[in-house]
C-alpha cells in the first residue's frame, strides 16, 4: 500500500504540465538517438548536463530517464530495416527482424517491436514500483563468480544460433572471443594484440564489429547478387497483426518482460545479455523453433521485450542503492549529484518525490513511446521503397557516420571496412555471424569475471560450486543445453506411440 | 523516409559541428599587445562523455562563457581512446594555442606504464584547478576498524585479502592504495588486486566478493552515510570538510605518512607562446576565484587546488618521480 501511496504522489508530479513536457522531450530525443548508430544515450545525457544545471532535479531526472528507455525503443528500426544494429541491445532483433522485412513484412516487424517494447517497459515499471527495495538485495548478490556463470549461460545461445553446423558456429564464436581480447588487459594492465597502436589499447568498439559483420556484409551480398535481388518485392506490408500473431507474442512478452527486468537489475549485465537470453530461451522452448532466424514473430518480440524490461530494471540499483548498473545510469548518477541530489541508499527516504516522480513518469513515458512509434512506422519503413542502389549507398553512409561518431577517428573506419569484408567472406563459406558477435560482446566480461573469481579464490575452481547462486545458474545452463535433446526424444517417443 | 532523412541530417549536423570546431585556428595580438584568442577555443576531454575529465571541461567552459571571463565560444570535444593517449597525440599534433585539454594523474601514469609516448613534459601545463582524494572502504561488519589493522593482516597473509578497484593495475585506483600500503610496510607485490571495469566494484565489496574497495572519496559518501560501508582511510593531507566526510580519518593521522592527490587541471599544446600562456593563466585564476566555480566545486565535492604554471611544473615533476618508483617496484612499466 505504501507503494501505491508513493505512486500517487509521483503521478502528481509526472502529470503536471512540466512533468509531461519533459517526459515527452526525453522520449522523443531518446527514440531519435536510438535510431542513429553511434549516438548512444550516454552521449545525449552527458551533453545535457550543463543544460539541466539548476533545473528541478525530479524533472531533470525524468527527462534523462526518458532518453534512456526511449533509446531502447528506437534501436529496433535500423536492425529490422537495414540489418544495421546501432546499439548492442538491438543485435538480437536483427536475427528475425531483418528476415521479416525481407519477406515484405517490415511494417509488422516494427509494430511487433513497438508493442513488445511497450509491454517490456510497462511490466518493468510495475515491478519497479512494487519490488524495488526487495530486488535491490538481488542486485548486490552478484559477484564475479555469478557474473561468469551468467555469461556462460548467454554463451549456450551459440548452439541456437548455429544455422545448421555447430562446428562452424563454434569456430565463429572462437574468432569472436579472440577479437574481444584486443586491448589493455584489465587484470594486469598488459596491452594485448595492440601492435603498439594507441587506437587499439581500449579494444575494438562493438559498433564497428556489428555494423561491419551485419550491415556491410549484407551490402556486399546485395551488390554482388544484384541481378537476382533487383526483382525483390519492396512491400512494407500491413501494420496490423493478426489474432494468431498477437497470440504468438503473448508468451514471449510475458516471460521476457520479467526475465529482462531481472537481468537489468544486475549491475553491469544490461540489455545486451537480456536480449540474447530472451531470444535464446524463447527459441529453446518454442514448438516451432525452426522458424527462428527466418522471420519469426516470437524472435522479434522476445529480444525487444527483454531489452526494454532490462532498461527499466537498471533503475532498481540506481534508485534504491545509488549503484549505477550501466554506463548510462552512471552518467545519470553524476547528473543527479550536480542537481544537489545524492542518489544512494537514502534516496527513497530523503527524496521520495524524486524516487516516485521518476517511476510514475515511466508509465506515461511508455505510453508516449507507443503512441509516437506506431504511427511513425509507415514513414520509417518507406526507406525500403528507395531504389536499391540508393538504399545501399544510404546504408554505407549510415554505417560510416555511426562508427565515426564513436570517437571521430578514421582508424575505426578502416576496421569497419575490414569487418565488412570478413562478414562477407564468412557468408560465402556459410559461417554464421551471430555466434561471432555474441562471443565478442560477452567474451570481454566473461574473461574478466573468470579471472576476478580465480584471483579472489587464489586459483581454486571451487568458488563456482560453493556459491549457491553461481551453482544454480550453472545447473540451469546445463539443463537448457540438454533440453532440446530430451524434447526430441519425447517427441519421437510420442510419435512412435501414436504410430502404433 | 522523411523522418529517417531528418535523423540523418541531424547526425550530419552533429558530426560536422564537431569536425568544424576542431579545425585549426590562429590567433592575433590585440592593439594593447596582449594576446587574445581570435577563434573559438576547444577544450579536449581525452575520454568519452560523462567521466571526470569531461565533466570538468564542460563545467569550466560553462562558467567561462556565462560569467563572461572569456569572450570567445568554447567547445568541449571528446577524444576517447588509449586511456587518454589518443587525445594527447591529437593536441600534440595541432600545436594551436586555441586547443587546450584537461588532465589528471593518468597523464603521468599512462606513459609510465608504457601506453603513451607523450607525458606532461610534452605539453604546457597552464593551471591546476581542483583536487580529489582516494578512499579505502570496507564492509560495515568487516573486522578492521583502521588502516593499521588492515595492513597488519595484509602483512601476515596477503592472499586472504582481495582489494578491488575500477581500473587496471598501474592506474589510479591501484596506485593510490599501493602507495599508502607501501608506507605501512606491506609487500606491495603481493597485494591481491582485482579490477572491475564494468561497474561491479562496489557491489563486489557489499556482497563480500572483495574485502577492500579503493576509489574516490565521493563514491564512498552515500554508502557510508547509509551505514553500509566504513571508510578506513582517505589519502588527503588533512581531514576533509563536510558532513560525514569529516569523520573519515586520513592515512597520515594513523601514522602512515603517505598521501595521494587526484589533481585535475588544464594543459596547452607543446611550447605554448608566452603571451598565450599568461593569458590563459590569468583566465583560469579568475575561473578558480569565481563564485560560480566555487559552487560547482562544492556540488561535486572537489577541493580547491589552484597552481599556476610554475608551481604546476614543479609539482608534476615531483609526482612523476614518486609514481615512477612505485611502477618500477611493481615492475609494470616498460
Amino acid at each position: 500500500m505504501e507503494a501505491l501511496e508513493g505512486l500517487l504522489t509521483g503521478f502528481q508530479i509526472a502529470f503536471s504540465f512540466h512533468g509531461i513536457l519533459f517526459v515527452l522531450i526525453g522520449v522523443v530525443v531518446g527514440t531519435l538517438i536510438g535510431m542513429i548508430p553511434g549516438l548512444g544515450p550516454i552521449t545525449a545525457i552527458a551533453v545535457m548536463i550543463p543544460v539541466i544545471y539548476g533545473m528541478d532535479p525530479t524533472l531533470a531526472l525524468l527527462m534523462m530517464a526518458g532518453v534512456y528507455y526511449g533509446a531502447a525503443y528506437g534501436g529496433a528500426a535500423s536492425s529490422i530495416l537495414l540489418n544495421a544494429p546501432g546499439v548492442s541491445e538491438a543485435v538480437a532483433t536483427t536475427f528475425d527482424g531483418y528476415p521479416m522485412a525481407q519477406q515484405g513484412k517490415a511494417g509488422k516487424a516494427l509494430a511487433i517491436a513497438a508493442i513488445s517494447s511497450f509491454v517490456g517497459g510497462t511490466v518493468g515499471v510495475i515491478l519497479l514500483t512494487f519490488f524495488a527495495p526487495t530486488l535491490a538485495k538481488v542486485a548486490v548478490s552478484f559477484g564475479p563468480p555469478e557474473y561468469f556463470m551468467l555469461m556462460l549461460m548467454g554463451l549456450t545461445a551459440i548452439s541456437s544460433l548455429s544455422e545448421g553446423s555447430t562446428i562452424r558456429a563454434l569456430i565463429s564464436a572462437t574468432v569472436g572471443f579472440m577479437f574481444a581480447t584486443i586491448g589493455i588487459d584489465a587484470q594486469t594492465g598488459t596491452p594485448r594484440f595492440t601492435f603498439d597502436s594507441p587506437h587499439l589499447t581500449e579494444g575494438i568498439d562493438f559498433l564497428v564489429v556489428a555494423l561491419g559483420l551485419f550491415a556491410l556484409a549484407e551490402v556486399c551480398s546485395l551488390i554482388l547478387n544484384r541481378k537476382e535481388r533487383l526483382t525483390d518485392q519492396k512491400n512494407i506490408g500491413s501494420l496490423h497483426l493478426t489474432k494468431k500473431e498477437l497470440h504468438e507474442m503473448k508468451g514471449p512478452m510475458g516471460r521476457q518482460s520479467i526475465l529482462g527486468f531481472l537481468i537489468g537489475v544486475l549491475p553491469g549485465a544490461g540489455g545486451t545479455i537480456a536480449s540474447f537470453l530472451g531470444y535464446l530461451t524463447e527459441k529453446r522452448i518454442a514448438k516451432n523453433s525452426d522458424e527462428f532466424g527466418k522471420g519469426s514473430v516470437k524472435g522479434v518480440a522476445a529480444p525487444e521485450t527483454a531489452n526494454n524490461g532490462s532498461s527499466t530494471g537498471a533503475f532498481v540499483p540506481l534508485l534504491s542503492l545509488g549503484i549505477p548498473g550501466s554506463g548510462t545510469t552512471a552518467v545519470m548518477l553524476g547528473a543527479l549529484i550536480v542537481l544537489g541530489i545524492q542518489p544512494g541508499p537514502m534516496l527513497y527516504q530523503q527524496h521520495p518525490d524524486v524516487f516516485w516522480g521518476v517511476i510514475a513518469s515511466m508509465y506515461i513515458g511508455n505510453i508516449f513511446l507507443l503512441i509516437l512509434n506506431l504511427p511513425l512506422i509507415p514513414y520509417i519503413s518507406k526507406i525500403l521503397k528507395i531504389p536499391r542502389p540508393l538504399l545501399i549507398s544510404l546504408v554505407i553512409v549510415f554505417c560510416i557516420i555511426g562508427v565515426y561518431g564513436i570517437s571521430f577517428n578514421t582508424f575505426d573506419l578502416y576496421l569497419l571496412l575490414g569487418f565488412g569484408v570478413l562478414g562477407y567472406l564468412m557468408r560465402l563459406v556459410s559461417f554464421p555471424a551471430a555466434p561471432f558477435i555474441l562471443a565478442f560482446i560477452l567474451g570481454g566480461m566473461m574473461e574478466q569475471s573468470l579471472r576476478q573469481s580465480l584471483t579472489i579464490s587464489n586459483g581454486s575452481l571451487m568458488i563456482f560450486a560453493t556459491r549457491p547462486v553461481a551453482l544454480t545458474i550453472l545447473i540451469l545452463s546445463i539443463l537448457s543445453l540438454l533440453f532440446p535433446y530430451f524434447q526430441n526424444r519425447w517427441q519421437k517417443r510420442n510419435r512412435i506411440r501414436q504410430g502404433l | 523516409m522523411k523522418k529517417m532523412a531528418g535523423a540523418l541530417v541531424l547526425t550530419f549536423v552533429l558530426v560536422f559541428t564537431a569536425a568544424c570546431s576542431s579545425s585549426s585556428s590562429g590567433s592575433q595580438e590585440s592593439d594593447s599587445g596582449e594576446w587574445k584568442p581570435d577563434k573559438p577555443i576547444e577544450i579536449v576531454a581525452p575520454a568519452g562523455p560523462g567521466g571526470g575529465w569531461d565533466t570538468t571541461a564542460r563545467m569550466a567552459a560553462k562558467v567561462f562563457e556565462e560569467e563572461g571571463i572569456i569572450q570567445q565560444d568554447i567547445g568541449v570535444i571528446n577524444k576517447p581512446g588509449g586511456g587518454g593517449a589518443l587525445g594527447w597525440s591529437y593536441i600534440h599534433s595541432k600545436k594551436s594555442p586555441n586547443s587546450l585539454f584537461v588532465s589528471s594523474p593518468p597523464l603521468l601514469l599512462v606513459p609510465l606504464n608504457g601506453q603513451s609516448q607523450y607525458t606532461y613534459e610534452d605539453f604546457t601545463p597552464i593551471a591546476n584547478m581542483i583536487a580529489d582524494y582516494g578512499a579505502f572502504a570496507v564492509r560495515k561488519d568487516a573486522k578492521w576498524d583502521n588502516l593499521n589493522e588492515l595492513f597488519d593482516d595484509m602483512k601476515k597473509d596477503p592472499s586472504s585479502i582481495t582489494v578491488i578497484g575500477a581500473s587496471s593495475p598501474g592506474s589510479m585506483d591501484h596506485i593510490q592504495f599501493v602507495k599508502v600500503a607501501k608506507k605501512a610496510g606491506v609487500d606491495i607485490k603481493k597485494i591481491k588486486y582485482v579490477s572491475d571495469q564494468d561497474g561491479g566494484a562496489l557491489t563486489a565489496l557489499l556482497n563480500g566478493s572483495a574485502d577492500v574497495y579503493t576509489t574516490g572519496v565521493a563514491e564512498t559518501l552515500e554508502q557510508a552515510k547509509a551505514g553500509k560501508i566504513k571508510v578506513l582511510g582517505v589519502t588527503s593531507e588533512e581531514r576533509l570538510d563536510g558532513d560525514v566526510v569529516s569523520t573519515f580519518p586520513t592515512a597520515k593521522e594513523q601514522g602512515i605518512d603517505a598521501t595521494f592527490v587526484n589533481w585535475r587541471g588544464f594543459f596547452g599544446p607543446p611550447n605554448m607562446d608566452e603571451a598565450a600562456l599568461s593569458y590563459y593563466e590569468k583566465k583560469f585564476k579568475e575561473l578558480s576565484d569565481s563564485e560560480a566555480w566555487a559552487e560547482i566545486r562544492e556540488k561535486y565535492g572537489w577541493k580547491e587546488m589552484y597552481m599556476d604554471h610554475d608551481e604546476y611544473m614543479e609539482f608534476l615533476s615531483k609526482e612523476k618521480d614518486e609514481l615512477q618508483k612505485l611502477i618500477d617496484e611493481l615492475s609494470l612499466g616498460k
